[in-house]
């Protein structure tokens, strides 16, 4: 109606010649295709643009800020920041909008501008469903320190960063995050890729482009995802000039396995719902219902817990969920009848306790049993029975004894389970790196502490390097153990973890430091993972 | 609701002429004015609030100058309807609050254009007897005021986060004028006035879908000089 009215009185001034009625200004164009890839609001929003100084003194004004800043070294460009909406596609193959970052250095330095290389990232595993790594405006997003810490470590340095939100948070209406699940996260960040490439051209600073050299790299969850990228883009052809996957769930068959057998990790109770939602939405062939995985304390409404608009301390608080008792403090016996089975399994299933384990991983393990606690003996039990008549052998070999010395893992079989009979080993097998005979055909780097408590670095990255070791060049797949003496390219980097965590140790008492020794090997790894990229040719 | 108020208004105006007697006995009953319209903005704005806004954003509409172009009718020996508008200006927002957001300057750049057609319709009330030679006069009216040829200023769009459609819906409200009216022969005089209107709209921007909005309030206060031919139709 408004239309109309202005309309006619643009016409009748035409008419009278008193004035020509222009259109305003218009906006960014929202794309009509849902193609994969598409960029659906074409330019992006700049959400921030941060000149290198005011960056620097935005850093400075905090102390997690502050060590990022001696860590990452003083932005050398500034930032602009845009919000990108995209395309991709849901586990059931249907288009789902989803949103991300790119990230665009700026200012006159050499390396801020022109043809500049992409970083392609992956963020860590986030219970905060509105959770935005473009938003470094808003302090009281979950995703701002992470935003800060990729944009201070690579954007600032002078990388272009592209880093997907991921289907289930922010605009997208998914319903559920396809937690671990390979091949759709890998599409997820292709598609952002894209996305971004198509952005590029159309951002306040359009002399800055695309070099063609992509950097493939994420933290966590995100460690597992770029390392699920680096493996599709591979086999579609598609060119990644190097890679740094950093503590991620890798050989999630191995790392399931260990899970369930007592070595319950640091988290484990937010990972598990999160895990089969995705796994039950995506491939349905877990339990039908919750209640026969997860206890009667947690299983109503479980399915649609994670990832949630409420605190993770509320959540706890409410009861939603147990903060560390995964599994019941009563020992279940198994009772296949089949003895040597049962043996086996009675073995597997009992409290963890020293030895074998070392004092203090078998009190952070028992830390993951009691009551209430989040899954079910009964479904415990049909997994560690699977588990021993369809073995996993890497974390049969680490069992057994074998450890990671001297850069690689003691095992000589790392194999995947040949045919596993429960649902959700299944779907660990079809999401495990080792699945599918591949190994990276350009430089990788994987970074991780080996006294990580939340995802075990021998299990994972261990179990990845003797996986590859047989199939790849000397040299092409490397690790870095941040623990380790601190030796080679990465001393420095070493030396410097150990003495952060050493000080957290000494204020905080060692029982508290360990449950954040995860996160705080974070900002290590990603300067280990730019150190790495700017080697590579 | 606006639009019911306007028709009220109006008629509320034609009604009082018509009591008054329509009928005009003048030989010239009709006026064309052209002048100097000079228009200072009180305005006032709610800061912008949106996704990605931080606190403290506002805006000033600058003052500006422009033709004043009015047609008056004479209805009886003291009433008078004038129907007064200006050269479509184009009037300019200027970006008030913190020094820069992020790195990007804020305070006191211009970051918005806006023309603007603002008819006002005024039932008057002329003092003294016609052929006077000062007559000043009163009025009350209503106020259309139309947005258009809306556009963000690079600045603007820098701020906002790149291109950016701006809206402001029209608005509807009260006027009122004062002025004095002096004859220099049977066909000319000059006039000058002062009147005042309110506006309220509100600013709308959408930059790649983001939207943000910001109550704008003004009360146009003008002064007019003008100089007016009398004629008969």
């Amino acid at each position: 109606m408004l239309k109309k009215n202005g309309g006619l009185i643009c016409a009748v001034l035409t008419t009278l010649a008193l004035a020509g009625c222009g259109q305003g200004s218009q906006t960014s164009t929202v794309a009509t295709s849902t193609q994969r890839g598409t960029l659906a609001v074409d330019p992006p929003l700049r959400v921030a643009s941060l000149s290198a100084s005011a960056f620097s003194s935005e850093l400075g004004a905090t102390t997690s800020g502050q060590q990022l800043l001696q860590l990452a070294g003083t932005p050398a460009c500034g930032v602009d920041f845009y919000y990108l909406k995209y395309w991709t596609v849901d586990p059931s193959g249907k288009p789902a909008e989803v949103s991300g970052a790119l990230m665009v250095p700026t200012g006159s330095g050499a390396q801020c501008s022109g043809p500049r290389p992409i970083v392609l990232y992956a963020h860590g595993t986030s219970t905060d469903q509105t959770y935005n790594i473009a938003d470094i405006s808003d302090p009281n997003n979950a995703a701002n320190s992470e935003s800060a810490m990729i944009a201070s470590v690579f954007a600032a340095q002078g990388d272009i960063v592209v880093a997907p939100n991921y289907e289930g948070y922010d605009i997208s209406n998914l319903g559920y995050h396809p937690y671990i699940n390979g091949a759709v996260n890998a599409d997820d960040m292709i598609d952002a890729l894209a996305a971004a490439r198509t952005a590029l051209p159309h951002t306040f600073t359009p002399k800055t482009t695309d070099s063609g050299q992509l950097y493939v790299t994420g933290y966590s969850e995100g460690g597992y995802v770029a390392m699920a990228t680096v493996k599709a883009m591979q086999a579609a052809g598609e060119a990644v000039t190097a890679s740094a996957p950093s503590s991620g769930p890798y050989a999630l068959e191995a790392f399931g396995d260990a899970i369930f057998f007592g070595q319950v990790d640091i988290g484990s109770t937010v990972f598990a719902p999160m895990v089969r939602t995705s796994y039950q939405n995506s491939y349905t062939n877990l339990h039908s219902t919750p209640a026969e995985v997860f206890s009667s304390t947690y299983a109503t409404g479980i399915d649609s817990l994670l990832p949630s608009t409420t605190p993770l301390t509320t959540l706890f608080q409410q009861g939603k969920l147990p903060e560390a008792a995964l599994f019941d403090s009563t020992t279940p016996t198994s009772s296949t009848g089949i003895a040597a089975v049962d043996a086996a399994a009675d073995q597997l299933l009992a409290l963890p306790s020293s030895p074998p384990y070392s004092a203090a991983d078998a009190a952070l393990f028992d830390a993951g049993f009691g009551s209430p606690y989040l899954i079910n003996n009964s479904y415990r039990v049909e997994y560690v029975d699977d588990a021993v008549v369809n073995p996993d052998q890497a974390e049969m070999e680490l069992l057994k004894g074998a450890t990671y010395e001297n850069g690689q893992l003691t095992a000589s079989n790392v194999a995947l389970a040949t045919s596993p009979a429960v649902g959700l080993r299944q779907d660990f097998k079809l999401n495990d790196m080792r699945n599918g005979g591949w190994a990276p055909k350009e430089p990788m780097l994987m970074c991780g502490g080996d006294q990580d408590p939340t995802v075990f670095f021998e299990v994972n990255t261990g179990v990845m390097a003797a996986e590859w070791g047989p199939l790849v060049s000397a040299g092409l797949v490397s690790v870095l153990d941040l623990n380790a003496t601190p030796s080679g390219p990465f001393a420095v980097l070493q030396g410097a973890f150990q003495s952060t965590y050493g000080a957290m140790v000494a204020a905080e008492g060692a029982s508290t430091a360990i449950q954040s020794y995860h996160a705080t090997e974070a900002p290590f790894c990603m300067v280990a993972a730019r150190d790495f990229f700017a080697q590579v040719p | 609701m606006q639009k019911k108020i306007a028709t009220l208004a109006l008629g509320t105006a034609l009604a009082l002429a018509a009591t008054t007697g329509a009928r005009a006995d003048n030989a010239t009953p009709n006026d064309i004015r052209i002048g100097g319209y000079f228009v200072h903005f009180a305005s006032s704005a709610t800061d912008i609030t949106g996704p990605y806004t931080i606190p403290g954003l506002n805006s000033s509409i600058n003052n500006t100058t422009t033709l004043y172009l009015g047609y008056v009718r004479t209805l009886s020996s003291h009433f008078a309807l004038e129907l007064a508008m200006g050269w479509p200006p184009v009037t300019h927002a200027t970006a008030r609050g913190p020094a820069a957001v992020g790195s990007v300057p804020y305070n006191g750049q211009k970051i918005a254009g806006i023309r603007w057609l603002s008819p006002t319709l005024l039932l008057e009330y002329n003092f003294f007897n016609p052929g006077t030679r000062w007559r000043p006069f009163v009025g009350v009216g209503v106020n259309y005021t139309y947005f258009y040829d809306r556009s963000i200023t690079a600045a603007g769009a820098a701020v906002s986060g790149g291109p950016t459609s701006i809206s402001m819906p029209y608005s509807v409200g009260p006027a009122v004028t004062a002025g004095v009216k002096y004859h220099i022969n049977q066909r000319w005089h000059i006039v000058a006035s002062y009147s005042v209107a309110q506006v309220n709209s509100r600013l709308t921007t959408d930059t790649a879908g983001v939207y943000r909005t910001s109550s704008v309030h003004f009360w146009p206060n003008a002064v007019v000089l003008s100089v007016g031919y009398s004629f008969g139709l």
